[in-house]
């Protein structure tokens, strides 16, 4: 797995955006950009190459459910593997989740551990996959 | 409204097109409800109530606002406090390796003299940023006086909103509330079965899905 791996942390609070960064660059990820809902994400998605993408769900004018749609029918983003982390804690949203393709699915609150094991468990399943 | 406030509104406009009658009917119904209300002691609640929105908004901000500069200072604190825990890492290292090497050249150049200092500076720095970050922590006793007066407040509002709603909803509608627009964290997760409480549920879902 490359730590040159670039993520993109998307959260309406800049608060969780610094921790999942900060939590991130413990685990060995310093490549990583913030953006504070799914309209500036998609955006930023759109403009540069990206390996990874961390999102919220509740968040104003895009909401993750809405930028997750967007990234799986984009033929140059469907690729990205979206792993939620979120308050949202109702199984509807998580099968909603899975159903519209999200790689992994964290609930808040998490701990260091958690969003290391699911990183990588993403990315070794996109490892045998490939 | 009078019959007379009606009068002076119609005053100058077309005729109207329904009889007085609906008018003194509307009057009628609207004067039996507000006599029914005030009768139910749901009226001055609600106005006092309604009347603390506006605070309740100011209080809420407050709460968003302290407890934002709160998790910066705090994560200001820790940046800074792990780069100071870095150096002195990196200090220590390369003292270390000096040492093994050449222990009289170490002491004689003063490198550990200045080890020592730096490890002295660097140390009481950490400490203050300690020091920020329990300070910081202020915020909670704040917000939470200002959380409970908010509670007491959404509390007096549901007491009168209930009242006026069990006054006028029908029967069959009563039991009838959705919960659905309620977003973010599960408060009570305890003996429900539509939500997850821990990681360990969500991993196990997504696994009976096949994910």
């Amino acid at each position: 797995m490359s730590t040159d791996m670039k993520f993109l942390v998307v959260d309406d609070f800049s608060t969780m955006r610094r921790i999942v960064r900060g939590l991130l660059k413990e685990i060995g990820y310093n490549n990583c950009e913030e953006a504070e809902d799914g309209v500036e994400a998609l955006a930023m998605l759109k403009q540069a190459k990206y390996d990874f993408v961390v999102s919220d769900i509740n968040m104003p004018n895009m909401t993750g459910f809405e930028l997750l749609k967007a990234i799986k029918e984009d033929p140059t983003l469907k690729h990205l593997p979206v792993l939620m982390v979120t308050a949202e804690a109702r199984k509807e949203d998580i099968v909603l989740a899975a159903q519209t393709g999200a790689a992994g699915y964290i609930v808040k609150p998490f701990t260091k551990a958690t969003l290391e094991e699911k990183v990588q468990k993403i990315m070794q399943k996109l490892a045998a996959a490939a | 409204m009078h019959m007379e406030e009606l009068a002076k509104l119609n005053a100058g406009t077309d005729p109207l097109m329904v009889s007085p009658e609906v008018f003194q009917q509307i009057g009628t119904i609207t004067r039996v409800l507000h006599d029914t209300m005030q009768q139910l002691g749901v009226m001055p609640k609600l106005q006092q109530a309604t009347d603390g929105l506006p605070d309740a908004r100011s209080r809420l901000s407050y709460i968003a606002t302290k407890t934002a500069e709160a998790a910066n200072k705090v994560l200001n604190s820790v940046d800074e406090a792990k780069a100071d825990h870095a150096r002195i890492s990196a200090a220590t290292s390369a003292m270390a390796a000096a040492l093994m090497a050449d222990p009289v050249k170490a002491v004689a150049s003063g490198a550990v003299m200045n080890f020592v200092k730096e490890v002295e500076s660097r140390t009481a720095r950490i400490d203050q940023h300690l020091t920020d970050i329990m300070m910081s922590q202020d915020f909670h006793d704040l917000t939470g006086q200002v959380v409970a007066k908010v509670v007491t407040l959404a509390n007096d509002l549901e007491d009168s909103l209930v009242k006026l709603l069990v006054s006028v909803v029908p029967p069959e509608q009563r039991e009838k509330v959705d919960a659905s627009i309620l977003q973010g964290p599960v408060v009570n997760p305890e003996g429900r079965t539509d939500v997850v409480s821990n990681q360990g549920e969500v991993d196990d879902l997504l696994a009976s899905l096949g994910f």
